[in-house]
C-alpha cells in the first residue's frame, strides 16, 4: 500500500503519524493535567518548565495541545471510518440493485445535500451540548453522501463492463466481483476522499468552537482554544499561534495525503 | 432540457419537504423547555424567568402535540407561509428575504472575486510551470489548512488594526463588503486556482489543441478559440458546486464581521430556538441550492451542448 | 441536435454574455438597494455618533428590547435614577402617596411633546401603562388596581396593598412611556414614538439603529445630529472598532483585552462598577448542599482575589456579598471572607465527607459530584466556571461544568434538576432592588435567587420591606437579609462586575449610568469638526 503512495503523500503520513505519536507521548508523559490551574503562572512565555507556555489560567499549553490534536485525530478518524464504510457500502449497493432503493437513496441525499453540513452540525451540536458522540454522528453524517455519490457513479460504470458481466457469467457471487472488480477501481477514489474527510472534520470541529457550541470545559480542543486565546493576541501572540498552527498542519498533512490528483476529486 | 427542469422542479418540491420536516424533527428533540428558550431570546437574559416562559407557551400554543404542529406548519407551507418568527413577532419571510440580501451580496462578491482570482492565478499557472507553479501550489495549500475564521481575523489585524485602511464589522457601505468579501474568496479560490489550473494543463496538452496552435494560430487566438470553452465546463460545474459550500464559510464570516445574513440568522435562530426562522433560513438554502444547480446545468447546456443528455 | 452551425454559436455567445451582464447587475443593484438605504440620509462622520454594544434587538416592543430604546434616548420613562440609584423626576415631575401608601399620583412635566408632536398628557401616559402592564414585564406583577387620569396633567395609581418600590418600576424601561400612535389597535407597537431627545431614523433588525435629533426635546436639547448603534456579537471585533475608531463609544468590553488599548492615544476606557454580581445558585434541597455547612465550605474554597484578578482582570471586583457597596442600605460593612481550603475541608469532614485514593470526597460511597449550569451569553461566566471547576477540585469535590443557554436556569429551577448555577445576576434591573429580592429570596426562592431555601425572618423582613416605608426599619430589615444570605448562603457571591467601555477622545461629556438605562447621547459632543468630509 505504501508503496503506491508518492512522495509528497508519504510526507503526509509521516506528518500525521509524526504527530499522533508525539501528541500521545507528550499526553502520556506529562508531569501536568489539562485542567491544572496556575492562576499565578498566566500567559508565562515558553520556558524549561512550561514548553510551549502556559494559557491564561497557568496551564501548560504543551500539555493541552498535545491533548488537543489527539482528540482531533481520533475523531476525525472514526468519522472518516464510519463516513466511508456507510458511504462506499450504501453506494455499491444502490448502484448494483437500482430501482426502488436508488430512488430512496436519491431522495434522501438530494434533502442532505441541500442542507449546508455545518448548519446540520450546529443543529446537531445544539441538541446535545458538549457531546462527542453527537458531533461524531453529525459530522458522519454530513460526509458520507461523498463517498456514496463517488462510489455509486464508479460502481456504475463498472456495473456495466464486459469484465464485470463475464464473471458474473462465469458464476463467481458477488462478493468476489466486488473484491475483483469494484474495490480496486474505488480504493484511490476512497483515499482522497478520506484524506478530505479528514481534514474537513477537523476544520468542522474546529468551526463549531468557534461559535461557542461543540466542546465544554477544560476539555482541550483546538477551535475553542484558538477562540479562547484570541483576546490575548497582543499580549501573547505565541500561544495563539499554536493552536492554529496545529489546525495547519493537521489539515495541511491530511492534504498530502490526498496527492497530486486531488484537484480533480469532485 | 424541459426533462431536466422537471426534474429539478420535482427535486425542489421533495427538498423543500425533507430539509421542512428534518428541521422540525431536529428541533423538536432539543433539550430543555422551548418556552423557556424563547422567553431568553425575547426579553433578554435579565428578565428571563416563570412567567415569562408561562406567557411564552400560552400565547404560542406550545402546549400542542408535535403532531398537530407539524400539519399546521405543512398546510401554511403549501400556502406560501412561513410563519412568524416565535422571538421577533414578525413574519418569517420578510427576516429571510432581509437576511437573504445580504448573504447574497455577499455570496456573489465572493465567488465573483474567488472565480477572477482562481482562474487567472490557475491559468497563469498552467502556462507557466515551474517555480510559479509551485508557489501558487504551497499557497493555496496554506490557505486551505486555515479554517475561514482564521483568514478573516488576519485580514482584519491587518487591514483594519495594523492599517486602518478598512472598517472592522459592520454593514452599509461598500468599505464593509470588502473585508468579508476577500476572507470568503482567498479561501474559496484557493480550492478552484487547482481546479482551473489542473483543467486548462488537460486541455492544452490535448491533441486538438496543439493541433491548433501547429496549424498556424497564434497562442492567444488559440487559447480563446479553444482553450476558454473547453476549460470553462468543468470550472463552472466545480463553481456551482462552491456556491454550495460557500454558506457554510458564511456562517463564521458572517459572525466574524456582524453581517446581518442567513447564515448568521440561523446561527443565532438555532440558539434561540425559532423554530420558524430556522425552517425559513434551511428552506431558503435548499431552494437556493437547487436553483444554482439548475442554473449551472443550464449555463453548461448552453457552452457543451454534448452534455444534454446525461 | 447536435449540429453547429456558426448562427448558432453567436446566438449562444449572445446569451451567455446576457446571462453574465444579468448577473453582475444584479449584484450591482443588490449593493445599490442595500447601501442606498444607509446613505440615502446625510450621515457624515463629524455629525454621527457611532456606538456599538452586544445587545440585539428585534422588536420594537419596549417590554422586550425596551433598554436599548432608552439608551438610545428615544424612549423615556416616568421616572429616573441617578448614579446612586435615588429616583429622580423624568417625565413626571413629583410622585406621592396617600396616607395609606394606596394610591400614588404623578404629576407630569409640563409642555412635553411627544416625537410626532402630539402633547403628552395624562391619557397617554395611562394608555401606555395600561398596555405595559398587559405585557411581560414589572408592572405585571405589581399588585395595581388601577391606571387612571386624575386630570390633563396627574395621574392616579391604585394598589390593591402598599407597594414601596412602585415608583421604582416607573423607572424601569418595559414602563417606557410611548404616543398613543405608536400601537396598533392590538396594543402592539407598529412604530417606535417616544418623548426622548432623538427619533428613530433608520431601524435594520437585529443589528443596527440610527436615531435623528428630536429638535422639540424639552429637555437638555442634543447636540449630536445623528447616533447610530451597532450590534458587535464578538467581543474581538468590538475592541477592535475601538481601536481603529470605527466606533466611537463601545460597551462592554472583556478585561482580558483591554491591555491592547492602552497604547491606543485615540481611546479612554472608562471601567465603572455596575450592581450586577457574579454569584453561585445552590440548590439547598440537593443531599450534598442541605446543609449550611456544606454551602460555607464550597464558599471558603473559592479564591476569590484570584478569580478576580487573574480571571476578570479586575481585582477590586472580588466580593462575597451579592449586594455591592453602591447598594446603600444593602451592603454590608465587614471584611471579606478569607480563601481557606483547611476550613473548608474540616467543614466537610464534619459532615462526614471523606478523601478517596483519587483525592475526591465520597460519603457513603457516593462521590461529591456536582454539575455547574451556566450559560454562554457572556465569556466570563464560562472562564469563571473552569476556574471554579479547578479550585473545588482541590477540595475534592468533582465538578461538571455545562455551557448551555441562559433559559436553562429558570427551566432546570422549575423542574428541580438545577444542583449548581454560575450567573450573572442585575439586581439594579430596577433602582430598588427590594421587589427582586422578595421574588428570588423568599417562598423557597426564584429563577435567578435562592432554590429550596427557607428563612421565615427573610420572608418577614421583605414582606415588611414591600408594605412598609419607614426608613429605620426598613434599613434594619436589608441589613438582616442581607446578614441571612451572606451567612446560610442560598447563593455564594463570586464578584461584582465591572463594565468596561471604550470611548474616542472626540467624544465631550461621556457619563456612564451604572443601572444601563441611559447613554446621555444628548449631553455628549463631537470636537474634531475638523476631519469632516
Amino acid at each position: 500500500m505504501m508503496a503506491q503512495l508518492n512522495i509528497n503523500q508519504k510526507i503526509g503520513v509521516g506528518l500525521l503519524l509524526g504527530l499522533l505519536l508525539v501528541a500521545s507521548g507528550i499526553v502520556q508523559w506529562s508531569p501536568y493535567h489539562i485542567a491544572d490551574q496556575d492562576l499565578s503562572g498566566r500567559l508565562l512565555a515558553p520556558s524549561a518548565e512550561h514548553w510551549l507556555g502556559t494559557d491564561h489560567f497557568g496551564r501548560d499549553m504543551l500539555t493541552r495541545i498535545a491533548s488537543a490534536i489527539q482528540l482531533s485525530f481520533v475523531l476525525s478518524f472514526f468519522c472518516v471510518l464510519t463516513s466511508a464504510t456507510l458511504g462506499v457500502s450504501l453506494g455499491v449497493i444502490t448502484a448494483w440493485k437500482g430501482g426502488r432503493l436508488a430512488q430512496g437513496m436519491d431522495v434522501i441525499v438530494n434533502i442532505l445535500l441541500a442542507l449546508p453540513g455545518l448548519v446540520l452540525v450546529l443543529l446537531f451540536a445544539a441538541i446535545v451540548p458538549g457531546s462527542l458522540l453527537v458531533l461524531y454522528l453529525a459530522i458522519t453524517l454530513t460526509q458520507w453522501v461523498e463517498y456514496f455519490r463517488v462510489s455509486r457513479a464508479i460502481t456504475h460504470t463498472i456495473i456495466n463492463s464486459p469484465a464485470r458481466q463475464l464473471s458474473e457469467m462465469m458464476g463467481f457471487g458477488p462478493w468476489y466481483q466486488f473484491r475483483r472488480h469494484i474495490w480496486p477501481e474505488l480504493t484511490h477514489s476512497i483515499l482522497t476522499l478520506a484524506s478530505f474527510g479528514g481534514a474537513n472534520a477537523i476544520l468542522t470541529m474546529a468551526s463549531l468552537g468557534f461559535v461557542y457550541v461543540g466542546i465544554q470545559p477544560p476539555l482541550a480542543e483546538l477551535g475553542l482554544m484558538s477562540v479562547e486565546l484570541f483576546p490575548y493576541y497582543a499580549q501573547a501572540p505565541w500561544i495563539l499561534v499554536q493552536p492554529l498552527l496545529a489546525i495547519a498542519t493537521l489539515v495541511f498533512g491530511f492534504h498530502l495525503l490526498a496527492g497530486n490528483k486531488h484537484d480533480s476529486a469532485h | 432540457m424541459w426533462t431536466l427542469i422537471k426534474h429539478r422542479i420535482f427535486q425542489l418540491i421533495l427538498v423543500v419537504w425533507g430539509v421542512g420536516t428534518l428541521t422540525f424533527v431536529l428541533m423538536r428533540s432539543l433539550p430543555g423547555d422551548m418556552a423557556y428558550r424563547i422567553a431568553a431570546s425575547r426579553y433578554g437574559q435579565d428578565s428571563v424567568d416563570s412567567d415569562a416562559a408561562e406567557l411564552v407557551r400560552q400565547e404560542l400554543g406550545l402546549d400542542a402535540s408535535w403532531w398537530q404542529s407539524y400539519l399546521h406548519w405543512l398546510v401554511d407551507l403549501m400556502q406560501f407561509n412561513l410563519g412568524a418568527s416565535l422571538v421577533s413577532g414578525l413574519p418569517v419571510i420578510e427576516t429571510v428575504q432581509h437576511q437573504l440580501g445580504h448573504s447574497v451580496l455577499l455570496a456573489f462578491t465572493s465567488v465573483l472575486l474567488a472565480s477572477l482570482i482562481a482562474i487567472l492565478v490557475g491559468v497563469l499557472s498552467a502556462f507557466r510551470q515551474g517555480t510559479l507553479d509551485h508557489s501558487f501550489l504551497w499557497l493555496s495549500t496554506l490557505l486551505r489548512s486555515m479554517p475561514v475564521f482564521v483568514i478573516g481575523l488576519m485580514l482584519i489585524l491587518v487591514f483594519a488594526v495594523a492599517w486602518p485602511i478598512l472598517p472592522v464589522a459592520g454593514f452599509g457601505t461598500w468599505q464593509h463588503l470588502v473585508l468579508p468579501t476577500v476572507a470568503l474568496a482567498l479561501s474559496l479560490a484557493a480550492v478552484s486556482n487547482r481546479v482551473v489550473r489542473n483543467n486548462t494543463l488537460k486541455v492544452i496538452r490535448a491533441p486538438f489543441y496543439q493541433f491548433a496552435a501547429i496549424k498556424g494560430l497564434s497562442p492567444s487566438q488559440t487559447f480563446v478559440q479553444h482553450g476558454i470553452r473547453n476549460i470553462s465546463v468543468p470550472v463552472i460545474v466545480f463553481i456551482g458546486i462552491q456556491l454550495v459550500t460557500v454558506i457554510e464559510g458564511i456562517v463564521m464570516i458572517e459572525s466574524l464581521f456582524s453581517w446581518p445574513g442567513i447564515g448568521h440568522g440561523l446561527a443565532h435562530a438555532i440558539f434561540a430556538r425559532d423554530i420558524p426562522v430556522i425552517q425559513g433560513c434551511a428552506l431558503m438554502m435548499g431552494v437556493l441550492f437547487v436553483l444554482l444547480n439548475t442554473c449551472v446545468d443550464l449555463l453548461c447546456h448552453w457552452i457543451d451542448p454534448r452534455g444534454a443528455q446525461a | 441536435m447536435t449540429e453547429l452551425s456558426y448562427a448558432a454559436i453567436r446566438r449562444r455567445k449572445t446569451r451567455i454574455k446576457a446571462a453574465l451582464t444579468g448577473g453582475v447587475g444584479l449584484v450591482l443593484c443588490l449593493m445599490f438597494v442595500l447601501f442606498g438605504q444607509a446613505t440615502s440620509n446625510n450621515q457624515t462622520r463629524s455629525n454621527t455618533l457611532a456606538i456599538s454594544g452586544p445587545w440585539e434587538f428585534t422588536s420594537l416592543e419596549p417590554s422586550k428590547q425596551g433598554y436599548i430604546y432608552t439608551r438610545m434616548n428615544i424612549l423615556e420613562t416616568l421616572l429616573n435614577v441617578d448614579t446612586k440609584g435615588a429616583l429622580i423626576p423624568g417625565l413626571a415631575r413629583t410622585w406621592q402617596s396617600s396616607a395609606d401608601e394606596k394610591t400614588w399620583t404623578l404629576t407630569l412635566q409640563p409642555n412635553v411633546l411627544f416625537q410626532d408632536g402630539s402633547p403628552l398628557n395624562a391619557s397617554a401616559v395611562v394608555s401606555a401603562l395600561r398596555i405595559a402592564q398587559g405585557k411581560h414585564g414589572v408592572l405585571k406583577k405589581a399588585p395595581i388596581k388601577a391606571i387612571r387620569v386624575k386630570n390633563p396633567q396627574q395621574v392616579e395609581m391604585v394598589l390593591s396593598q402598599p407597594h414601596t418600590v412602585l415608583p421604582a418600576l416607573l423607572a424601569h424601561y418595559s414602563t417606557a412611556i410611548l404616543a398613543p400612535s405608536a400601537y396598533n389597535q392590538e396594543g402592539v407597537v407598529s412604530r417606535l414614538i417616544g418623548s426622548g431627545a432623538y427619533q428613530l431614523d433608520t431601524f435594520a433588525p437585529p443589528h443596527k439603529l440610527t436615531v435623528k435629533a428630536n429638535p422639540t426635546y424639552w429637555g437638555v436639547k442634543p447636540s449630536i445630529e445623528y447616533a447610530q448603534y451597532l450590534t458587535g456579537h464578538r467581543a474581538e471585533s468590538r475592541i477592535l472598532q475601538a481601536k481603529s475608531g470605527e466606533a466611537d463609544i463601545v460597551y462592554t468590553l472583556d478585561a482580558a483585552m483591554l491591555e491592547q488599548l492602552s497604547r491606543a492615544d485615540n481611546v479612554v476606557v472608562h471601567s465603572d462598577a455596575i450592581p450586577r454580581t457574579l454569584l453561585l445558585k445552590l440548590n439547598a434541597g440537593h443531599p450534598f448542599l442541605g446543609s449550611v455547612e456544606a454551602r460555607q465550605a464550597l464558599s471558603l474554597a473559592i479564591n476569590r482575589p484570584a478569580i478576580a484578578e487573574q480571571v476578570l482582570h479586575v481585582a477590586e471586583a472580588a466580593s462575597d456579598q451579592i449586594f455591592a457597596s453602591s447598594m446603600g442600605a444593602w451592603y454590608l460593612d465587614q471584611p471579606q471572607e478569607n480563601y481557606s481550603l483547611e476550613k473548608a475541608a474540616s467543614l466537610l469532614a464534619g459532615l462526614g465527607w471523606q478523601k478517596d485514593d483519587q483525592g475526591w470526597l465520597v460519603r457513603d460511597g457516593k462521590r461529591f459530584q456536582l454539575t455547574l449550569t451556566t450559560y454562554a451569553d457572556r465569556p466570563e461566566l464560562t472562564t469563571v466556571s473552569t476556574a471554579l471547576q479547578d479550585q473545588w477540585k482541590r477540595l475534592g469535590v468533582d465538578l461538571k461544568v455545562d455551557v448551555t443557554n441562559s433559559s436553562m436556569i429558570p427551566s432546570r429551577h422549575a423542574d428541580n434538576t438545577l444542583e449548581v448555577a454560575l450567573i450573572a445576576r442585575n439586581l439594579g434591573v430596577i433602582a430598588d432592588p427590594v421587589s427582586l429580592i422578595a421574588n428570588e429570596y423568599t417562598q423557597g426562592g426564584g429563577d435567578w435567587g435562592a432554590m429550596n431555601w427557607h428563612s421565615t425572618q427573610v420572608d418577614q423582613a421583605l414582606e415588611r420591606l414591600t408594605t412598609q416605608s419607614d426608613p429605620v426599619q426598613a434599613k434594619r430589615d436589608a441589613q438582616l437579609v442581607a446578614t441571612a444570605i451572606y451567612q446560610e448562603k442560598p447563593v455564594i457571591s463570586v464578584a461584582n462586575y465591572q463594565q468596561h467601555n471604550a470611548v474616542n477622545t472626540r467624544i465631550k461629556g461621556y457619563q456612564f449610568d451604572p443601572f444601563l438605562r441611559d447613554y446621555f447621547i444628548n449631553k455628549m459632543e463631537l470636537v474634531d469638526h475638523v476631519d469632516a468630509h
